[in-house]
């Protein structure tokens, strides 16, 4: 019944066919059917749950409304950055409940309040200043005594009443922002690059699928039909240009030169800016040191710089890419590349400014721990590193040491004294935190950035945009579409961005907690004036191109970022003490002491000495040498997995062609069936006409034997070839006596005879008749050539003639009955007959019907008349005959007739090779040519062949002999007579009856000999057949090699 | 992947929709209150020509204009092709059985077969049972809404004829049609 819903049937036809089908499952199923419908039901329900709950999921996707929409107007390429830009938010989302939780809540919950230690305050010179808007601008004041940054941080190992361990949590939380980062980036990654392998494959029908399947049918509202024809249109032109992409024509030497003088030309920018940036660091660290008093300018010096070189720098390599003209993609990748390295070498000159920095500070702190050590002060410095309690004085004699120091180590420096020493005065002990200033540069930089982005959007785009409009009536030339334009959403540069930006959260977020949640913030903000740009002041990029499905690329430099980024950050860690004065790890040698402090302390003695043991060389060398080996053990794989997947997908490829070029054969061999089918009537007549002259020609060296009896004989041995040879010719001729009985009986002689004389003859017939009429499609064709007026009434009376057939009903099954072990020997080999004809007749009446008229023209048109002349005279003569025959004796006497059935089987063996003496008979006939006059005698003569015939029983090992010699005789047997044959055979045909009925008893065997007999003529026919139609011949050979083992 | 669109809300209330009435054909006997809504909408849309009573079964045909106009196909760019191709007598009007079966093959529950053979039609501007090349064209421009150049359109149908044209005829056949559509990944999800 589900069958009925496939059907593309209207739904009139479809109500019938289910009522109908209804009702016969109602009969036969019962109540089985109430509770499949509940399943079907409950199902049905399930479903509308999940999809109600997919659709409650979708609303919760944040800005998916608005990214699909970008997409649809500008293109996969830029929808991917939205999309990047939102997967980075919610990483980010995760690292800030990271920090904020585990670090910064607790802080703020359980440590000590603000003002209550001296890291937590401000220091007195400076809370005037506090609220400044300049300090607060480079985050100095009550910003940088707050939790933003690492220096507010406790240092005590537990906090609040359950003892919360925050420095282990500090340090565990700010090496579990890398991990967790890394993880997520790589598992994307892999996804994707699964993703990509999986779809890479079915890029055959781009075109197509952009075609057909493009429409989302399932679209309702204007507007959404509107973005749907805009992505259309996008997908179609991004398709065009991958098409045209692979079709340009490159001119080598032109390109390959442009492309050497673009990447010089790259270079040397990045050399430029790099060394402006160095530069500008490099002055703002002397001026830092030279000068008291800094402008606002002088402070933020470094960071605009940056910026605007990281804003300008882009657009150039833009136009030098252009020079280039690499594929969009390529192209875009890079000036991925480009900028990334610009970004660099920002970051890395920034990070190296930084380090020094830190490096001065906390080398002083060495000093200072030197001094201690050394000198008389040591208590007090001691004092200071335990408690982080610092009293005026000893900051005192800190700052006195601080001096002295100062003074010594810079005695060999040109540098003024003075000034070095001031610089230091002015600070305070909270001052020397490196690990806040770190922070402070990184939330600054941040800051900025984000600053530059919205003032670039603003003017680049909106300010651009909206001068463009309104001021392009007013101008002297075209604005929108000449100079300034319109600007075009650069996925390059702001990708790039994106990932500067995020690694410099990554940089600073181990010395300020809260940078995630900043940069959250950030982001969203991002988001959303993005956006809103892009569809209010952008044009789409003229050269839409589809984004790499997956966005690897984005992600490994992404990856490569966080890479560089976590260097520093790790470097610092192991390699600087932290500050003395402030922040969780004070008063420790380095910050990943805390855990093995922790571990000592707080673990039993047995987990202790493990680590020590684990962390010994004995064992992480072997561990490092073991994973090293399990990557190129995994990386081989890969290779090997690539390297099969690279074969399999030849091998579809390959395969896809082939299916092609298949059916391209098929079609065009349909083709030429079509032309052919005028050619091969010929090629099968000569088939035929070869065959018929092999009957003729056998029987030539026996042909004394006995030549009167021709036409009996003749007719007898066509009924047998046909039933063991399904070839055309044959078989045409055996429907004759079927076929012509009635029309003979109704046209010339009354009939009623003619059926009840059949039925005895039946008995020895019945494996033949159902191949008979099975054969009569293919037949169509041939006999339509020689009796075209009555033909298709012939075939019909062969289907339908009822009483005939159920003659053969009864009798086959009267003769089961009686002879059983006997008519079983023969059955199996009717059946295999009636195989074989079919699948031949199949064959044949797809060539028949442009075959018949030439056939006919050609070849008949002289002989028909011959032939009908014939038919009647023959049907004339036969009538009697049938009338003496001694038939109805027989059908009285059944019972006789089977056992003498019985009797010849019997002697099978034997009259198989009595068969070929038979076929000797007609051999004299056709010598003759010339039937006519004979058949009149036939009558006559049939009891003297009946004779003939039990002779022929006494002597079977010569007729084997000569059946063996007769084999190559056909197939050189010259085609002289072909056409006077054909007309001699299927003249014979109609008097099959006549011959076939007296002989009765013997007749049976005789059928069945022949046909064996028949078939080594007919095989050696076949052979110069072989060449169309291999399987045939095979078929054909197996059934006379079955004969054989019957014998 | 350009699949999926703005209009994603729109789109899955109208499926739930469609879901309801679909089942008209696949469960005739269990779900008769479907047939019965759908029956509604049939009926809501020319009030004064459908009868509200079915049982007589009266030879009563909606024209394409009305049809055209229910939300689920206003905004489709082949909405007369879709009704002309299940309307029995090809002209765009249908009847109730029509209707229904045009719901039935748009719904999700459709065998892919179904709605292959359908899709076909409906793309076969002329019904002259291939995807021609002029077919491909009203089909581009119907479905771009005529913004693309004409060189850009021919290149488009070129490269469609070369890519699913199995046989080499020079345009595609049913067989060619199928075989394409089989292979892609959202025809299910998207189309219809």
């Amino acid at each position: 019944m589900s069958n009925i819903r496939c059907r593309p049937w209207p739904m009139r036809q479809k109500l019938r066919a289910l009522r109908q089908a209804k009702e016969i499952v109602l009969k036969y199923e019962g109540r089985l059917t109430r509770t499949r419908g509940y399943q079907a039901a409950g199902a049905e329900l399930w479903k509308k749950f999940i999809r109600l709950a997919y659709n409650f999921v979708v609303i919760f996707i944040p800005w998916e409304m608005r990214i699909k929409k970008i997409e649809s107007h500008f293109g996969s390429g830029v929808a991917s950055y939205f999309i990047f830009l939102r997967w980075l938010f919610g990483i980010n989302i995760v690292l800030t409940i990271m920090t904020g939780a585990f670090v910064v809540l607790p802080e703020l919950l359980a440590g000590a309040p603000f003002g209550s230690t001296v890291s937590k305050t401000i220091p007195k010179e400076n809370i005037a200043s506090a609220q400044d808007l300049d300090t607060i601008w480079s985050l100095g004041g009550y910003l940088q005594y707050s939790v933003l940054f690492y220096g507010y941080y406790g240092r005590d190992r537990k906090i609040g009443k359950a003892g919360y361990r925050l420095p282990l949590a500090y340090f565990l939380v700010g090496m579990a922002v890398f991990a967790y980062s890394f993880i997520i980036l790589l598992k994307k990654m892999a996804k994707n690059s699964r993703m990509s392998l999986a779809s890479a494959s079915d890029e055959n029908y781009t075109f197509c699928w952009r075609l057909f399947c493009a429409w989302d049918y399932l679209i309702g509202n204007p507007e959404a039909a509107e973005s749907k024809a805009a992505a259309i249109v996008n997908s179609i032109r991004e398709a065009i240009l991958e098409e045209q992409e692979k079709k340009k024509s490159k001119n080598l030497a032109v390109t390959i030169s442009l492309r050497i003088i673009a990447n010089i030309l790259v270079l040397l920018s990045l050399a430029g800016s790099i060394y402006i940036i160095y530069f500008v660091v490099d002055r703002s660290q002397r001026l830092e040191r030279t000068k008291k008093e800094l402008t606002l300018w002088e402070k933020n010096e470094v960071s605009v710089v940056v910026s605007l070189i990281t804003m300008i720098a882009p657009s150039a390599f833009e136009l030098v890419a252009a020079l280039e003209m690499y594929h969009p993609r390529t192209t875009l990748r890079f000036q991925l590349a480009r900028v990334l390295v610009l970004y660099l070498g920002n970051l890395y000159s920034l990070i190296i400014a930084l380090l020094d920095k830190v490096d001065s500070m906390s080398v002083t702190d060495s000093d200072v721990n030197n001094n201690a050590s050394n000198s008389t002060i040591s208590l007090a410095t001691n004092a200071l590193s335990k408690d982080g309690n610092l009293t005026i004085p000893n900051v005192q004699i800190k700052r006195n040491g601080f001096v002295t120091l100062e003074e010594h180590r810079t005695q060999g420096l040109t540098d003024s004294l003075v000034n070095q020493t001031i610089y230091f005065n002015t600070q305070n002990p909270q001052d020397q935190c490196w690990e806040t200033y770190v922070g402070q540069e990184m939330l600054k930089l941040s800051i900025i950035d984000m600053i530059f982005t919205v003032a670039s959007i603003l003017l680049i785009d909106f300010f651009r945009g909206l001068c463009v409009r309104y001021l392009s009536d007013c101008w002297c030339w075209d604005l929108e579409s000449k100079f300034p334009e319109y600007g075009e959403f650069k996925i390059a540069e702001n990708v790039l961005h994106l990932v500067y930006n995020q690694g410099m959260i990554w940089m600073g977020a181990f010395f300020s907690p809260c940078l995630p949640a900043f940069n959250v913030l950030k982001l969203i903000g991002l988001m959303y004036l993005r956006s809103w740009a892009v569809l209010t002041c952008n044009v789409p990029h003229q050269q839409v191109f589809r984004a790499s499905r997956s966005n690897n690329f984005y992600l490994a430099m992404l990856l490569f970022m966080l890479f560089l980024c976590m260097l520093p950050t790790i470097f610092a860690i192991a390699r600087y003490k932290p500050s003395l004065s402030c922040g969780p790890f004070s008063g420790q040698e380095k910050i990943y002491d805390i855990v093995s402090e922790t571990i000592q302390n707080d673990f039993p003695t047995w987990f202790n000495t493990v680590i020590t043991y684990i962390s010994s060389p004995v064992v992480v060398l072997p561990a490092l040498l073991l994973l090293f080996m399990l990557i190129y053990y995994l990386q081989s794989i890969a290779r090997s997995l690539k390297f099969t997947n690279n074969q399999l997908r030849m091998k579809i490829q390959t395969e896809r062609t082939e299916d092609k070029k298949k059916v391209v054969q098929m079609a065009v061999a349909r083709i030429q069936n079509l032309d052919a089918n005028d050619k091969r009537p010929e090629q099968e007549t000569d088939i035929i006409s070869q065959e018929s002259s092999v009957w003729s020609s056998t029987p030539r060296k026996n042909g004394s034997v006995l030549n009167f009896e021709s036409p009996v004989s003749k007719g007898t041995r066509i009924q047998t070839i046909s039933q063991s040879v399904p070839q055309a010719v044959p078989t045409s001729d055996v429907v004759r006596p079927a076929n012509t009985t009635p029309t003979a009986s109704t046209s010339l002689t009354p009939a009623p005879s003619v059926s009840s004389v059949q039925k005895p003859r039946n008995d020895h017939i019945t494996n033949r008749y159902p191949s008979v009429v099975h054969r009569s499609a293919s037949e169509l064709c041939k006999t339509k050539p020689y009796t075209p007026v009555t033909f298709k009434k012939h075939t019909e009376d062969v289907h339908s003639d009822p009483l005939f057939r159920k003659a053969i009903r009864q009798v086959n099954s009267d003769a089961l009955g009686a002879g059983a072990p006997v008519f079983l020997g023969c059955r199996p080999y009717a059946t295999r007959y009636f195989l074989v004809n079919e699948n031949e007749s199949r064959k044949k009446s797809l060539r028949s019907t442009s075959r018949l008229q030439r056939h006919f023209r050609k070849e008949e048109s002289g002989d028909i008349i011959e032939l009908y002349p014939r038919h009647i005279r023959r049907y004339v003569v036969r009538t009697p005959h049938q009338m003496y025959s001694p038939h109805p004796s027989e059908d009285e006497e059944d019972e006789e007739e089977l056992e003498k059935e019985f009797m010849n089987r019997s002697h099978r063996p034997r009259s198989l090779s009595d068969l070929h003496p038979a076929s000797r008979f007609y051999i004299g006939d056709h010598a003759d040519g010339h039937i006519l006059m004979s058949k009149d005698l036939g009558r006559v003569h049939y009891k003297s062949w009946d004779d003939g015939f039990e002779q022929d029983l006494d002597r079977p090992p010569y007729a084997y002999k000569k059946v063996h010699l007769n084999y190559p005789e056909p197939r050189v047997k010259p085609k002289s007579k072909q056409k006077l044959e054909q007309s001699l055979t299927e003249s014979d045909s109609i008097s099959i009856e006549s011959s076939s009925d007296p002989q009765n008893s013997s007749n049976d065997q005789y059928i069945q000999v022949i046909h064996t007999k028949d078939k080594y003529p007919k095989t050696g026919g076949k052979v110069t057949k072989k060449k169309s139609k291999n399987s045939v011949d095979l078929s054909m050979s197996e059934p006379s090699e079955l004969v054989c083992s019957n014998v | 992947m350009p699949s999926e669109q703005a209009g994603f809300f729109v789109k899955r209330k109208i499926s739930h929709k469609i879901q309801l009435y679909n089942v008209y054909s696949s469960t005739y006997s269990l779900l008769r209150d479907q047939n019965t809504l759908l029956h509604g909408r049939y009926h809501e849309m020319a009030p004064n020509v459908v009868p509200m009573d079915y049982t007589k079964d009266p030879d009563v045909k909606l024209p394409m204009q009305l049809i055209i106009n229910m939300p689920e196909l206003k905004e489709n760019p082949f909405k007369e092709r879709i009704v002309e191709s299940f309307s029995e007598d090809g002209e765009g009007s249908l009847s109730f059985n029509d209707f229904v079966d045009m719901f039935s093959v748009l719904s999700e529950m459709a065998p892919r077969e179904l709605k292959a053979i359908y899709a076909f039609k409906i793309y076969d501007f002329n019904t002259d049972n291939f995807i021609c090349k002029a077919d491909l064209e009203k089909t581009l421009n119907k479905l771009t809404r005529e913004e693309l150049t004409a060189e850009e359109i021919t290149l488009v149908c070129e490269k469609v004829i070369e890519e699913a044209d199995m046989d080499g005829d020079g345009k595609l056949g049913f067989a060619d049609f199928e075989n394409m559509i089989s292979k892609a990944p959202d025809f299910l999800r998207y189309y219809f």
